[in-house]
């Protein structure tokens, strides 16, 4: 029997609405969470029980950093699959974060592993752009996708690391804006938004040209760790097709060098 | 020369360099009065890959292509007619620079050829990471290649501003060296690491009794080894390897499949591909570093050489039946670390969960061991190898398949 529809958008309000939902003592099956990102609810919000003088329960403060981590992740069924979790943690089952094999166990500490992935991919694949702004100050621009709503996870990185810089990480969810003391967000974006081209880029294109070794040819690795999607954002990912093509003839060069080589010092 | 053709011949001549890593490092640098560019924070972060499948995590060059010496395996050497270029120290510095504050790399990977002689060479390299970290207070990742025969104070200098220090011992043993890099001595690379490791003990015991040392080196030594440039056994590459981890505190040894390819002529008949034996002696590595084997235990003098077919773990179990079968639910981590198919980070998650409940074949499947090779070896709560119904007590016959018809192989990934 469903009594609640709740709706959540991250964090803070799944946390606010789990804790109040399970104060009133009610069970996983009674509820529906909706994602406030998704717009296909198809139930409205009902009120939340009324606040029950209940005994605070306590969780391991592990669970709370799995969930903040998981609420970052695009897949609409966190909310109910955080509070399923919440709810047995709760019910005899204090253990079921280190039992890692339990189907549900398993599922969060995935979706925590692909948000963690998406944000350490964001660190990698950023390609910032740089542009003179009005004021006549450098301004570094990238456009980029995420695979889940993690800017705010990997924008403090990009904060530290480029503290005397300004910059801005445009992503279709929303954006991150660093101007030199702070961190801002703002809504999303589309690429034609960011700036479409950077003098400098072709001679980062030079670089990965000439660092490809042509006699060895490992694609599904390449693609394992370079995701096809990410592609679109990557100024070097264009040169791959050419580099392919070009690779046979240029193994064959350089054996013919080495035949070349080996006749005028024989071993 | 343009910079960009520059840098299209440096990187050309550099990518023979297995070594990528920017990990390791945590340094926290002076912060040059609050205009400082770039940190590290632990881990590497591979920026882009190439179709090779390696990673791109550094601006990975050579500071000039020029060579004295005549290494037979290597493209730089001074009797190959390849196209030879040289970058200014600032070409350098700006490149690095220009392609940090765009999110392209961690840092630099700088290494050279020798020109004029080792302390010159070594006194060039010191001096782009100088004036990135003094100049520019450059924050990021930098790997110098140690120069063989560079002195101690130059040796002691470069640790100040690199993260990571190597130099590469080439060939697994002295008599590949004399025969292959004539001018190379092992002595003179061992005194390389040797000296880096002695400053990095030193700073680190200055540290300890309160005195406010400077970082040394802080991501370590590493060093690669060429493989399949000449006919020494793994045996000799392992054991080689082993030594170094022990002797000098190294981070890593990098496996590099002789390249381009071998000449056509000098393929014994039948023999795999060479990329699949750096793959194997990888995965020997690692039994070595984080699994509690010895290099004895892998390879022998009557078996002096990886099997190509198996990987080295399942190669070592179908030896070692007495070993085998091993309980998940009582075995020590040495014991369960042995059994194929199940990894590091798994063994550990079955240690914690058999707090809690018995793990049976289910629990094993969820968190991906790979059951086909591990199920000869496996006793579960529900499952025992020998009284597996379809097989009888034969056991011979799971490990039997685990042993695939010889063929060409090709890696896959």
């Amino acid at each position: 029997m469903t009594a609640y529809v709740v709706t959540a958008s991250d964090y803070a309000s799944w946390r606010a609405q789990a804790r109040a939902l399970l104060q009133a003592d009610v069970p996983p099956t009674e509820i529906v969470w909706n994602d406030e990102a998704k717009q296909d609810a198809l139930f409205a919000a009902t009120a939340l029980p009324p606040a029950a003088a209940a005994a605070t329960q306590t969780v391991p403060p592990h669970f709370l950093e799995l969930a903040e981590v998981v609420c970052y992740h695009r897949d609409a069924e966190r909310f109910a699959l955080l509070y399923q979790m919440l709810w047995r943690l709760v019910h005899e089952e204090k253990h079921l974060l280190e039992l890692v094999s339990d189907p549900l166990t398993r599922a969060l500490q995935l979706m925590e592993k692909a948000v963690r992935r998406d944000v350490h991919k964001t660190k990698a694949f950023v390609r910032f752009r740089k542009i003179i702004d009005a004021d006549e100050q450098e301004h570094f621009i990238a456009w980029y996708c995420p695979d889940h709503y993690s800017l705010p996870l990997s924008a403090p990185f990009f904060a530290r690391r480029f503290a005397v810089m300004r910059w801005t990480i445009l992503t279709p969810d929303e954006s991150a804006h660093w101007d030199g003391e702070q961190l801002h967000y703002g809504p999303g974006a589309t690429a034609a938004d960011a700036p479409d081209g950077d003098a400098l880029e072709h001679l980062w294109k030079e670089f990965y040209r000439a660092i490809f070794n042509p006699a060895r040819i490992k694609l599904k690795a390449m693609k394992k760790e370079m995701p096809v999607r990410h592609w679109q954002t990557l100024p070097e990912a264009e040169l791959i097709g050419a580099m392919l093509l070009e690779a046979p003839q240029r193994v064959e060069r350089m054996l013919a060098q080495q035949e070349a080589a080996q006749s005028l010092f024989p071993q | 020369m343009e910079v960009a053709k520059k840098l299209s011949v440096l990187a050309d001549a550099a990518k023979y360099d297995a070594s990528c890593s920017s990990s390791g490092s945590n340094a926290k640098r002076a912060k040059h009065g609050g205009q400082g560019l770039g940190n590290t924070e632990g881990g590497g972060i591979c920026h882009s890959y190439t179709p090779d499948g390696r990673c791109i995590s550094l601006l990975k060059i050579l500071l000039t292509n020029y060579c004295i010496y005549d290494c037979r395996y290597c493209v730089n050497r001074i009797s190959s007619d390849i196209q030879r270029a040289r970058f200014k120290v600032e070409e350098v510095v700006n490149l690095t620079l220009d392609f940090y504050r765009r999110n392209y790399i961690e840092g630099l990977f700088l290494s050279s050829g020798i020109i004029r002689d080792s302390d010159y060479t070594m006194a060039q390299l010191i001096e782009v990471a100088k004036r990135l970290r003094q100049e520019h207070g450059f924050g990021g990742y930098i790997h110098l290649k140690t120069i063989p025969g560079a002195s101690n104070e130059l040796l002691a200098e470069a640790g100040l501003y690199a993260d990571r220090l190597s130099v590469n011992i080439e060939l697994p043993t002295e008599s590949d060296l004399a025969q292959l890099a004539p001018e190379k001595k092992r002595p003179d690379l061992e005194r390389n690491m040797a000296e880096v490791q002695t400053k990095a003990q030193e700073f680190k015991e200055d540290k300890k009794r309160g005195l406010k040392a400077p970082v040394f080196a802080p991501a370590g030594q590493s060093t690669q080894m060429i493989i399949g440039a000449t006919p020494t056994p793994d045996l000799e590459v392992l054991k080689t390897s082993s030594e170094l981890y022990g002797k000098y505190g190294l981070r890593r040894v990098y496996y590099s499949a002789f390249s381009p390819i071998p000449h056509a002529d000098s393929r014994l008949p039948g023999q795999s591909p060479p990329l699949v034996r750096e793959h194997r002696l990888y995965q020997a590595d690692w039994l070595l570093r984080f699994y509690g084997y010895d290099v004895t235990e892998i390879v022998s003098a009557q078996h002096p050489n990886l099997e190509l077919e198996i990987d080295p773990k399942t190669a070592w179990a179908i030896r070692n039946p007495a070993y085998f079968p091993i309980d998940v639910n009582r075995a020590s981590r040495e014991q369960l670390l042995r059994i194929p198919g199940i990894g590091v980070g798994t063994v550990d998650k079955l240690l914690t969960i058999r707090r809690h409940k018995k793990i049976v074949v289910q629990d094993l499947l969820t968190l991906r061991v790979v059951w086909k090779r591990a199920q000869a070896f496996t006793i579960a709560n529900d499952y025992h190898p020998t009284r597996k119904p379809t097989c009888g007590n034969d056991v011979t016959k799971l490990v039997a398949k685990l042993r695939p018809p010889s063929q060409q192989l090709e890696l896959s990934f």
